[in-house]
């Protein structure tokens, strides 16, 4: 047990227990479908994940810093819309240029988003519900409801979700995974070793001593938030490469996958703690999930019940167990303190004057 | 006069926006103010108003509930799913109902008694219930109701008022009663004031918390129903989004999104303010999804007013001393 | 400002500078302030305080609750900004804004219950206000400063580990290390040993006494007078947000501190006039909650004012809130009328007939934006409803207008939302919801904190009246003269336990303030079997 305390910290627990879930899933899935284990399956599920992921990442920075953007589905779908018209009109657009345009549209959106919450006051629930319909009332719009088809695209984008990096052993691994097995290890790297990246969680998880020490708060957000939507600016880009056909639909509910891998994978729905590589896990727990309930044939509408599930599960749990468990640490805490008898204190802060 | 103080009447505003919105559809179209007109301005957006109604109790509270519109899917489906399975539609109806009413008391459960914030609770409700519902009927469209259904739905009762129009109005008057004349109403505003107050007052504010969201549930299985019977079938994404409109109700009607604050009359007269825009941007041959980016417009407008007038007259204040 | 006191602050000055010399301390002082001024509302929170504090030198501050020390530490430290007066750090002039621009200057303060970041490692918790250590975090090199630092300190603390775990001890240990870490001048630290065991007491004071003779000055605020005493080269008095004396710890005492401390007159507070005291009404028997108080024993009687005195924290207010029921006593007996009772929720102690009086008005006690009826009428709600169930608005202010003319609230307007009343009108309707449940047993917790002069009197009357009509009252209370004016015994606290039951002959400020600050040699009263 203590053994355990030294080397393995809260929140890689709760990483390691959804790793086993993913495991156990599997093999359930495994043990109920005729030919689950091939290669088939896996490569189903992780040209699934891409997209969710990439955009849980971004949502991740957001959650951390006590915030939620519930904007990104609406931010995909505008960009791979305007992305996709802009291609349909240059084919000769550089591919570099193409991705650049994406995300600095996301970033556009995000910075909105960010301007309102930091610096207007205004609780990103509101602000977000708000810009996920402004966003998508705009793209609708302005596209005439029109939409745009895979011929219309150059022939490089068309051929991108089928661009393998590797290949091993039946196991594909395409471009689209690893750009967003790419993006994951930036911002799982920059979390963890830059100083902005860490500041991301000093504020979320103690505000007002964030606040003492003289952080830019309203900064951080607003980064976050920027983040976030050039995040979900790069998502739709994927969205596109990947779907080919983008009507005015497109990314429509993917806040709620978002919010939910993010979740699920221990990122504290109230800030602080958590971790981008936990957000991947969560976004291929639900991949899974997907992929697999659809071949299962008992019928795909079956996700949503248990994501709703799992969430509320992944709240509750950081509330109700975490708090015992800290209620655990406090009581051994007095224990400690109560010891000697002759000068046993009595926590005199328990109410703050 | 303080700049926060002209904002106290927020009412006014509200109805002066109002009034210049009703000119503009008027000088649009003669037929505006025909009473077929204005019954039909209500009965397009029925559902949602009569779930705002309650909702009003619950950010007066403090609270939140995302989870509205998937109820209010999750009751329809019930329903149709029981009427598909041989049920007689009053039963059917019941099933509906009671479905609403433990997504609610779920909900409640988790905020009143564990804790957990409800904007938390309430996403994974909106989700699960939207989940629930779509296991039930899948990707079909449960239709062939009896007439009566589709009637009660659809066709005026009293002249061109329908039965939801009227369901609204009753629901409208009890909700005002409750809110500004009962003792739970008044418990509602204390503990959106400040809930620990009001537990150091002997208020009971669990139970309080939980008779809210289990209405909520209520309520919201109710206007799902009368969707249904307005539409004459059953979708498993039906409702979908409609919380945004919902929430938006309530805020632009003054409601503060912290809790402690608002009133029904507000609320009406946004409603009033939210019909008459949507009528009159059909009127302008505006779509719905503009329509709808309109709305989210004033959602985030109705909490940055209030903020930046605060800041504004901090300014001034400042500026003074 | 009597002319005694002020006298008294310029010696202080005075005397402080001379000691220096006298001390052999041959550096400036590092911190100075000059006059310094600050009032919330109506109360003067600090009065022309001049102060100094010097190199390696640990000065300690004692006074009452609301004497003046938190307010003076947050103008040091930049979180409140002075009325008037200035601030020199080693002889030069400073504005301090901000907590983050006073750690730029080499001021760090470390409080009661530490601001750390619970989600990051104890590493960076020593580590996250540096702006130099540039923007990737090397955690290797991190960790080995961090580990360092501690070792330096002689503390064993995983600094890879969460914070959230720490105990207070080891939290408190974090903060000192991230203030060696900014290299302070000036270390403030705020009843640092509040929630220490004898064990880690020592333990920072062996950390004190190091930093010390690293040249860092520290200022000490305990209300442990025996640890000021152990501890401070120089002990500093405020009382009623002035600064009464500076005297080296070799040339006072704790019974002189204490005296400095409490020697405030009774002013216009008459004693309440004796009246017949009836019948046994509660008994308290060794009455605890788990690691708040404990072994708490009383007795109440019709008609009686018992008081309650002690320093914030001392467990009074705890007390009060387990006998009404919102934080259930774990341990012991509460016997009301002679029969035995559970309170488990405000709403079964309502019924019983015992009322709580927050000492928090804002916060806890009133709905501030509803109506005085309103608040008035709250905990009574349900016998003020039609058999519809709505509310009777005639019979509700029909109430309110009583207790109005009752104890004279001022107001144009039963209908007026709270929050537009001055503190002492907030205090009636408190007074009013309260006696509107009918107690036997009402538990007033500092009825008169912040409200006028005038005010106060005005409550002083109601208790005195309140008490005739044979309503057991236990007045909870840090204005030490109010305490013995009002009551007929007093009860003193010290975190968490009861070290007294004076009778009223018996109690005087020094006797209870001594008790309260847990010097043995206080005579020890009665205590309740």
């Amino acid at each position: 047990m203590k053994w355990l305390q030294r080397h393995v910290r809260p929140e890689q627990v709760r990483e390691l227990s959804l790793l086993l879930l993913i495991i156990v899933a599997v093999v359930f899935f495994g043990s109920m479908i005729d030919g689950y284990y091939t290669s088939r399956t896996f490569n189903r599920i992780v040209s699934s994940v891409a997209i969710i992921t990439i955009v849980a990442v971004g949502q991740t920075l957001v959650v951390l810093t006590r915030n939620i953007d519930l904007s990104v589905g609406s931010v995909v779908g505008c960009t791979a819309y305007f992305v996709g018209t802009l291609l349909g009109r240059y084919h000769d657009l550089n591919p570099l240029l193409a991705v650049l345009t994406a995300v600095a549209l996301g970033a556009a959106l995000g910075a909105i988003n960010g301007l309102l919450v930091a610096w207007g006051r205004i609780p990103s629930i509101i602000v977000t519900l708000g810009t996920l319909a402004i966003y998508r009332g705009i793209l609708v719009d302005l596209s005439g409801a029109r939409t745009v088809t895979t011929d219309s695209l150059p022939g490089w984008l068309v051929g991108l979700p089928r661009l393998n990096l590797m290949s091993i052993g039946g196991l594909d691994l395409p471009a689209l995974f690893m750009l967003a097995v790419a993006i994951v290890l930036i911002f799982h790297l920059g979390t963890g070793y830059l100083a902005v990246g860490r500041r991301f969680y000093a504020i979320g998880s103690n505000p007002d001593a964030a606040a003492l020490i003289g952080l830019p708060i309203r900064r951080l957000v607003f980064l976050a938030f920027v983040l976030s939507g050039a995040l979900a600016g790069l998502a739709g880009f994927v969205t596109l490469a990947r779907y080919g056909n983008i009507t005015v639909e497109s990314g429509r509910g993917l806040e709620l996958a978002a919010v939910a891998a993010v979740v699920v994978g221990g990122v504290n729905i109230f800030g602080g703690s958590g971790t981008v590589l936990g957000a991947m896990l969560g976004a291929i727990m639900i991949g899974t999930l997907e992929q697999s309930l659809y071949r299962l044939q008992i019928s795909e509408f079956w996700r949503d019940a248990i994501l709703g599930l799992l969430i509320l599960l992944a709240v509750a749990s950081d509330a109700v167990i975490l708090q015992r468990l800290r209620a655990l640490w406090g009581r051994a805490d007095l224990k400690i303190v109560t010891e000697p008898p002759a000068e046993a204190t009595v926590a005199a802060g328990a109410r703050s004057p | 006069m303080t700049i926060l103080g002209r904002l106290k009447s927020w009412e006014g505003l509200l109805l002066g926006l109002l009034a210049v919105i009703v000119v503009m559809n008027i000088l649009r179209s003669p037929y505006f103010l025909g009473a077929g007109n204005i019954a039909n301005l209500f009965q397009l957006s029925i559902e949602k108003i009569i779930v705002a109604l309650i909702m009003t109790l619950i950010i007066i509270n403090g609270e939140i509930d995302l989870s509205v519109a998937s109820i209010m899917g999750l009751a329809a489906c019930v329903l149709a799913w029981l009427f598909q399975m041989g049920a007689s539609l009053p039963i059917a109806i019941v099933g509906g109902l009671l479905a609403g009413l433990a997504a609610g008391l779920f909900n409640g459960f988790w905020v009143a008694y564990v804790g957990l914030p409800s904007l938390a609770v309430t996403l994974a409700g909106l989700i699960g219930f939207r989940g629930i519902a779509r296991i039930l009927v899948e990707d079909r469209a449960i239709g062939g109701f009896p007439v009566w259904f589709n009637t009660l739905g659809q066709q005026g009762i009293l002249g061109p008022i329908t039965a939801s129009i009227l369901i609204f109005a009753v629901l409208f008057a009890i909700v005002a009663i409750v809110l500004h004349g009962s003792a739970l109403g008044r418990l509602v505003y204390v503990i959106g004031n400040n809930l620990q107050a009001a537990r150091y007052s002997g208020v009971r504010v669990q139970s309080v918390k939980m008779t809210l969201f289990a209405a909520s549930g209520l309520i919201a299985a109710l206007a799902g129903i009368l969707y249904a019977a307005r539409l004459g079938s059953v979708r498993g994404d039906m409702a979908t989004g409609f919380e945004l409109d919902i929430i938006t109700i309530v805020l632009l009607g003054g409601v503060s999104i912290f809790g402690g604050s608002g009133n029904l009359a507000g609320v009406g007269l946004s409603i009033l303010v939210i019909l008459n825009l949507r009528n009159g941007m059909g009127l302008a041959n505006i779509t719905g999804n503009t329509q709808t980016s309109v709305i989210g417009a004033l959602l985030i407008f109705s909490v940055l007013a209030p903020n930046l007038a605060q800041n504004l007259q901090r300014r001034w204040i400042g500026r003074k001393t | 400002m009597t002319e005694p006191a002020l006298a008294r602050t310029k010696g202080a000055e005075q005397f402080g500078s001379s000691s220096a010399a006298a001390s052999g301390q041959s550096g400036d002082r590092i911190l100075e302030t000059r006059s310094i001024s600050k009032h919330f509302d109506a109360t003067q929170a600090l009065q022309d305080i001049s102060f100094s504090l010097y190199p390696g030198e640990v000065h300690a501050l004692l006074g009452e609750n609301g004497a003046g020390k938190s307010t003076l530490i947050k103008i040091i430290t930049g979180v409140l900004q002075p009325d008037g007066g200035e601030i020199l750090l080693a002889g030069t002039p400073v504005v301090i804004r901000s907590a983050a621009e006073a750690q730029r200057l080499g001021i760090a303060a470390i409080y009661q219950e530490p601001l750390l970041f619970p989600d990051l490692s104890v590493a960076e918790n020593i580590f996250v206000s540096h702006q130099g250590r540039g923007q990737v975090v090397g955690w290797r090199q991190m960790s080995q400063d961090a580990e360092a630092i501690l070792a330096q300190l002689g503390v064993a603390i995983d600094v890879r580990s969460p914070a959230r775990g720490l105990t207070l001890a080891a939290q408190q240990s974090v903060e000192i290390a991230k203030a060696i870490s900014l290299n302070v001048r000036v270390l403030i630290m705020d009843e640092p040993t509040a929630s220490l065991s004898a064990h880690e007491v020592a333990q920072l004071f062996g950390l004190v006494r190091d930093l010390r003779g690293q040249g860092v000055s520290i200022l000490f605020v305990s209300h442990r007078i025996e640890e000021v005493f152990e501890i401070a080269d120089k002990v500093t008095v405020f009382r009623d947000g002035r600064l009464i004396s500076t005297r080296l710890r070799s040339e006072t005492s704790p019974q002189r501190s204490i005296s400095d401390m409490v020697g405030r007159e009774m002013g216009l507070l008459k004693p309440r006039p004796r009246a017949a005291i009836g019948e046994l009404l509660l008994s308290v028997r060794g009455l605890g909650r788990e690691s708040v108080f404990e072994e708490v024993t009383f007795d109440l009687h019709r008609g009686e004012v018992l008081g309650f005195g002690g320093l914030i924290g001392a467990g009074r207010t705890d007390i009060g809130l387990a006998l009404f029921g919102i934080e259930p006593a774990t341990s012991g007996t509460i016997a009301l009328d002679g029969k035995e009772i559970t309170v488990r929720s405000p709403r079964e102690g309502m019924d019983l007939g015992i009322a709580y009086v927050s000492e928090d008005r804002r916060q806890l006690g009133l709905s501030l934006p509803m109506s005085i009826t309103a608040n008035i009428t709250l905990p009574m709600l349900h016998k003020y409803l039609d058999r519809f169930g709505l509310i009777r608005r005639g019979l509700e202010t029909e109430t309110a207008e009583a207790y109005r003319k009752r104890l004279s609230i001022r107001t144009s307007s039963v209908d007026l939302a709270v929050a537009k009343l001055s503190g002492g009108n907030q205090q009636k309707v408190m007074l009013s919801k309260w006696l509107n449940t009918k107690p036997s047993v009402l538990i007033l917790d500092e009825p008169t904190r912040g409200i006028d002069v005038g005010a106060k009197a005005e409550v002083h009357a109601i208790i005195a009246e309140l008490a005739a009509t044979g309503i057991g009252i236990i007045l909870i209370s840090s204005d030490l003269p109010e305490v013995l004016a009002m009551s007929d015994r007093v009860l003193v606290m010290r975190e968490g336990r009861q070290m007294a039951i004076f009778s009223r002959e018996e109690a005087t400020q020094e006797r209870v303030m001594t008790a309260a600050m847990g010097q043995v040699s206080a005579p020890i009263g009665e205590v309740a079997a």
